[in-house]
């Protein structure tokens, strides 16, 4: 089971969190000031941190940076209050991989964490061929086939299929894919993601089957062979 | 929250008051004039703000009382959804405000690197040309070429995503969309224009202000009347500004002005 630490001050929040989580099938430990979480970060063996900016004692990008400095690298999805502009390259300097801003849906934070793992783990094998069923995608040519169907897709298109791919049977929220396939750092108010995925879904899925791309209803996307 | 800053400024205005009163009795009166504007507004904000917050919490609180009086887990289950929509449009408002108030205290710090305006334009042309498409929009692009600009690239891009949204949201099917962006001298001028309803003469300064919209009701859907005043806002804080008038296609014209130096600049216009 895979063993996360929350350093968060905010109790019932921590706790709900907690909660969500080891529902989710980890095991999760918590810490409720800088120096305990610290102190929990530098005994545990964890494979995740959640750590909140704010803490008190010893804030958390401080504390974060230490652990870098000394040489640790679990990743680091970093939980910051509502709104500063600044706060998402701060955190990403002090050595986090990641950003949620309060108040966050669970179900954000839930898919980043998955990203991150998964992140951790494929890190060593830079792939050229991605591989879903009959769905195939080809880095280097930058050839998209399905059931040995070409399939002729947009640049934009294929940088989305290509997340998707590399994520796949994990849930991806439309604020990831704007940042990680666009390079936006704020939502919209319009659903422009959702248009490009039904085109994506028109593209790979109409002529075939069974269909990959679905939608997890109020939450984002997740592309894998089960419904 | 936005009104935060605006009690900073009232503060720093008051112990600038206090200094100045020492030395010169005339600059106090003009001082005093400058403390009455900004409580005016402070006050305004409040208002709107209490306005713009009871609004959606009226709504949550009568959908969640209506709920609790039934047993179905059908009917609590679709309350509950409904409450989540309102908590995320009262989460939109209250990030706008804070976005706002940062950026008119100049508190934004500015990520200076040369931007290629073209390309950034063409990219938000290809990211809502399908969701135009969808509403039967047409979204067209004029765009000079080799447009670079010292700026950063987020804030461009949510200066020109918030007047997108409005173009999908206030343009009815069938309309035309034209994104144009071109060099004028020192400045650069990018505008988003629409043969949509436009805005009446005497609403155009106006629209940029917090809150403002032309249809005063708020539902769920509707905005909250803040996408053009970040829109000047961030504008602002690139050393440029937002205006609105009549467009050559029959509706609406957005025009951002912007200094295509806008490098050293980490706060607003004055
Ligand atoms: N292209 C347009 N054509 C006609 N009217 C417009 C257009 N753009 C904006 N407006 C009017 O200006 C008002 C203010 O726009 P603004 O973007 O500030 O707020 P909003 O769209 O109502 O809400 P928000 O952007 O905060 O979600 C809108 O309510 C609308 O009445
Ligand atoms: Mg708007």
């Amino acid at each position: 089971m895979l063993k996360l630490l929350i350093i968060e001050d905010d109790v019932a929040a921590a706790a709900s969190l907690k909660h969500g989580l080891e529902e989710s099938g980890y095991a999760v430990e918590l810490a409720h000031d800088g120096e305990s979480g610290l102190q929990q970060a530098r005994d545990g063996d964890h494979d995740l941190w959640v750590i909140d900016v704010m803490l008190p004692k010893r804030d958390g990008l401080a504390l974060l940076k230490m652990l870098r400095d000394e040489g640790r690298r679990a990743p680091a999805l970093i939980l910051s209050a509502l709104g500063k502009v600044d706060d998402r390259v701060n955190g990403l300097r002090a050595g986090g991989d990641d950003y949620v801003v309060k108040p966050y849906a669970f179900v954000e934070l839930l898919a980043r964490i998955e990203a991150l793992l998964r992140r951790a783990r494929s890190l060593s094998s830079p792939e050229t061929v991605l591989q879903l069923a009959d769905l195939k995608m080809d880095l280097l040519g930058r050839a998209v086939t399905r059931a040995g169907q070409e399939i002729d897709l947009q640049p934009r298109e294929f940088d989305l299929l290509e997340y998707l791919m590399r994520h796949a049977g994990q849930v991806v929220t439309r604020t990831m894919l704007l940042e990680n396939v666009w390079e936006y750092f704020f939502d919209p108010q319009t659903n422009v993601v959702d248009v490009h995925i039904s085109r994506l879904r028109q593209k790979i899925d109409k002529s075939f089957s069974p269909p990959l791309l679905h939608t997890v209803r109020g939450t984002g996307y997740i592309l894998r062979m089960e419904p | 929250m936005s009104g935060i800053w605006l009690a900073v400024s009232l503060l720093v205005l008051a112990g600038a008051a206090y200094w100045l009163a020492r030395r010169r009795q005339q600059n106090l009166a003009l001082l005093r004039n400058r403390l009455v504007a900004v409580t005016q507004s402070v006050r305004q904000t409040g208002d709107n703000i209490a306005h713009d917050l009871r609004t959606p919490l009226t709504r949550l609180r009568a959908d969640v009382e209506a709920a609790l009086r039934q047993e179905d887990g059908k009917v609590h289950r679709a309350a509950l959804e409904r409450v989540l929509d309102e908590i995320q449009g009262m989460q939109n408002i209250i990030n706008a405000l804070l976005a706002l108030g940062q950026a008119e205290a100049g508190g934004m710090r500015v990520k200076k690197k040369t931007v290629d305006l073209t390309g950034l334009l063409m990219e938000m042309i290809e990211l809502y040309a399908p969701s135009a498409e969808e509403r039967q929009l047409t979204l067209k692009g004029r765009i000079d070429p080799n447009l670079t600009i010292e700026a950063d690239r987020q804030l461009l891009a949510r200066i020109l995503s918030n007047l997108l949204d409005n173009e999908l949201k206030y343009v009815p099917a069938g309309g035309l969309i034209m994104l144009s962006a071109a060099a004028r001298g020192d400045k650069l001028e990018i505008l988003v224009e629409d043969n949509g309803p436009g805005i009446p003469e005497d609403m155009r300064d106006k629209i940029f202000e917090r809150f403002a919209r032309l249809d005063p009701s708020r539902t769920v859907s509707s905005g909250a009347g803040l996408g053009l005043s970040l829109v000047r806002a961030f504008a602002r804080v690139l050393q440029g500004d937002a205006r609105v008038i009549e467009s050559s296609l029959g509706g609406a014209a957005f025009i951002v002005t912007l200094s295509t130096s806008a490098a050293d600049v980490s706060r607003p216009a004055p």
